[in-house]
């Protein structure tokens, strides 16, 4: 269980910024800090997989570093499971398995390398190691792989790679930041099973995305994020009915529409 | 903290670039370094040896034997022409006509005798480094003034050993109390350090770009900082794999040049070299070592941090630039002459470490200055490995 209430991060502006800026003005932004998030609030249940919508620079992926303690918020609370992130974040960090497009290997270890070391920086012991990487190696079907150096392997051998790397020490909660965008369709097709198996198993999963056939695929829960506010957050059925269509791409503009209206 | 150290090191070590810069450019670059040099210069020098000069004389008739001594040196060769006054000579190096053109005034023998010294011209273009001309000439015309002056000593009647003494009333000796190690310490002991500092930044900075900056381009970084190691013990494990292979790099390179100066000292007569560092004990290398250790802690936070800092292999690159020129500057202070260790200069970092290189193979070092080099680069160390680790939980650092 995820909750987010809340939530505030603002940065501050660097010179080069305020004068780049000066023409064209955020509303996010005043005289030193550019408020990214404002008051982002969601929850996401055991065994729900969240989808994270909203435009280019609305704050997704500042809320999802916040989330994954990569960043502290200025303000808000995240309780995964009744811990408090930003308290105990060391203790946040055993529970969280990240992933995002972005995210990289280290090119000159192997596949099982960049895996076990992460394991290990996980504080798992050498047996505890061993057999998640198996059970894990097996499920994504990596033994071909694994002793190659991340930087020959494929895209999406890398992929898989990365998705072992994330879910390593069985966190209970996954939090993937576009983890699609980029990726050709049997990659994709590679995340969006994991994120099915994953859910299988009850683990909830909030993910930020720009692909709504995705989100009609594998969500529950539907929260939207424009300009650093959270503007809408329910179940799929709620953000049809909301957004009146049946067709994901109308409601969601709909709603961003109306937002902005506001 | 370990697990992080060990999996750098790991990773460095499979790539060929680090080990190019920490293993192979020290070990290779010695031997490379002077051969190139030996085989340069010897080349030079053989050639501006072997070189045969063209010159021009005016009124040689009033030295015959000088001028017979430079007709049949072999190095020379007369030029048939008109030369008249020194602006002919002159005109004629110019034109290289002539390399050299010499002016004899007056007839030498019978202005001796009239207990007066001659005064002769030699027109030549000075600008070449190795050039044997003058040396040469001069050698000639001292030969030929030698005879002039035994000739003139006979005719007073001084006997040969007489001659002697009056040419060299006093004679000075040199008794120097340096001992051979202390001077050749003065002389080879400020270059060692102006080779082991900067290969100890050098050592440093490579990896250092590689385990930061590489980091965020890679977008390993940011998986990293999720893990739950508090990111102290991330910079730390980070800051030792840089300190170690910033040592390994000057350990590296002490090592070569011992072993290819000794392989050298079986070919080519520098015995006094090899006796002179033979004389360096034990002590004397693990002193040196003691005060390079913080120095490399000082280094290895500096380009840590700025790897850190900077968003990619390129931009860490451009800040390593003036980094090393700012190195550079405390050790060209230590290498001027006269340079010594005193209490302002044991406080200016590199410098006081560059120069108490230089005392320890000297054999002249103070201890006590020693040990506060060391408390002062430590505390610099401390002081910036502090910096270092704080700078590394700043979010506007790790995600610009």
């Amino acid at each position: 269980m995820i909750e987010v209430s809340a939530l505030k991060k603002r940065f501050k502006l660097t010179k080069d910024h305020k004068v780049k800026n000066d023409e064209k003005k955020d509303p996010r932004e005043d005289k030193d800090y550019f408020h990214s998030v404002r008051d982002v609030s969601f929850t996401c249940n055991q065994g729900e997989v969240l989808g994270l919508l909203g435009p280019n620079g609305a704050g997704k992926t500042t809320t999802l570093r916040m989330l994954s303690t990569a960043l502290s918020p200025d303000d808000g609370q995240i309780k995964i499971n009744g811990i408090d992130v930003v308290k105990k974040p060391l203790e946040a960090r055993k529970k969280i398995g990240f992933l995002s497009g972005s995210t990289g290997l280290y090119g000159r270890l192997t596949a099982k390398e960049n895996i076990e070391y992460f394991a290990r920086l996980h504080g798992m012991n050498k047996q505890a190691v061993k057999t998640r990487c198996d059970e894990l190696f097996e499920m994504l079907d990596m033994h071909s792989f694994l002793d190659k150096r991340a930087e020959h392997l494929s895209t999406g051998m890398k992929q898989k790679t990365n998705i072992a790397r994330a879910v390593v020490h069985n966190p209970e909660v996954i939090v993937l930041d576009e983890p699609t965008t980029g990726l050709d369709i049997m990659t994709t097709q590679t995340v969006i099973s994991f994120i099915q198996s994953i859910k299988a198993q009850g683990t909830p999963v909030i993910f930020s995305t720009h692909h709504l056939d995705e989100v009609e695929l594998l969500c529950e829960r539907v929260s939207v994020i424009d300009k650093g506010i959270t503007c809408f957050d329910g179940t799929i059925g709620e953000f049809k009915e909301r957004g009146r269509s049946d067709v994901l791409n109308n409601a969601f503009l709909t709603i961003l529409k109306e937002q902005q209206g506001v | 903290m370990f697990e992080v150290f060990l999996k750098e090191l790991k990773e460095l070590l499979r790539d060929r670039k680090t080990l190019l810069f920490v293993v192979a450019l020290p070990v290779a670059i010695f031997p490379i370094i002077f051969a190139l040099m030996g085989f340069l210069m010897s080349k030079a020098a053989i050639e501006a040896e072997q070189k045969v000069h063209t010159y021009a004389i005016i009124n040689a008739q009033h030295a015959p034997e000088f001028k017979d001594k430079l007709f049949y040196h072999k190095n020379f060769k007369l030029v048939e022409g008109d030369f008249k006054t020194v602006d002919d000579l002159k005109t004629a190096v110019q034109n290289e006509v002539i390399d050299v053109g010499i002016v004899i005034t007056d007839d030498a023998r019978s202005s001796l005798e009239s207990g007066k010294s001659n005064s002769w011209q030699v027109v030549f273009n000075d600008s070449s480094s190795l050039s044997f001309i003058f040396a040469r000439i001069k050698e000639m015309a001292e030969e030929f003034s030698q005879t002039l002056q035994s000739e003139q000593f006979n005719k007073l009647g001084i006997a040969n050993e007489q001659q002697e003494a009056l040419l060299n009333p006093i004679v000075l000796e040199k008794v120097d109390t340096a001992d051979l190690r202390e001077n050749l310490g003065e002389k080879l002991g400020a270059l060692i350090p102006y080779l082991l500092i900067p290969l100890v930044l050098a050592g440093a900075s490579y990896p250092a770009i590689d385990l930061g900056a590489g980091e965020k381009e890679r977008g390993t970084l940011e998986t990293l900082l999720l893990t739950p190691i508090s990111r102290t013990e991330l910079v730390l494990g980070k800051f030792f794999t840089v300190l170690f292979t910033s040592l390994a790099t000057a350990l590296i390179t002490v090592a070569s040049m011992g072993i290819w100066m000794k392989m050298a000292g079986n070919f080519f007569e520098v015995e006094k070299i090899t006796d002179a560092f033979s004389m360096l004990g034990f002590a004397d290398f693990a002193l040196i070592l003691l005060l390079l250790i913080p120095l490399a802690c000082v280094f290895s936070s500096l380009v840590l941090a700025i790897s850190i800092y900077a968003r990619s292999f390129k931009e860490a690159q451009n800040y390593m630039g003036p980094l090393s020129m700012l190195a550079f500057l405390p050790l060209i202070v230590a290498m001027m002459p006269n340079m010594e260790l005193s209490m302002s200069t044991a406080m200016v970092p590199i410098t006081n470490v560059a120069l108490a290189i230089k005392e320890i193979l000297k054999g002249t070092v103070d201890y006590s200055f020693v040990g506060m080099i060391f408390i002062a680069t430590a505390v610099l160390a401390g002081l910036l490995m502090t910096a270092c680790v704080h700078w590394f939980k700043k979010e506007e650092v790790l995600f610009r």
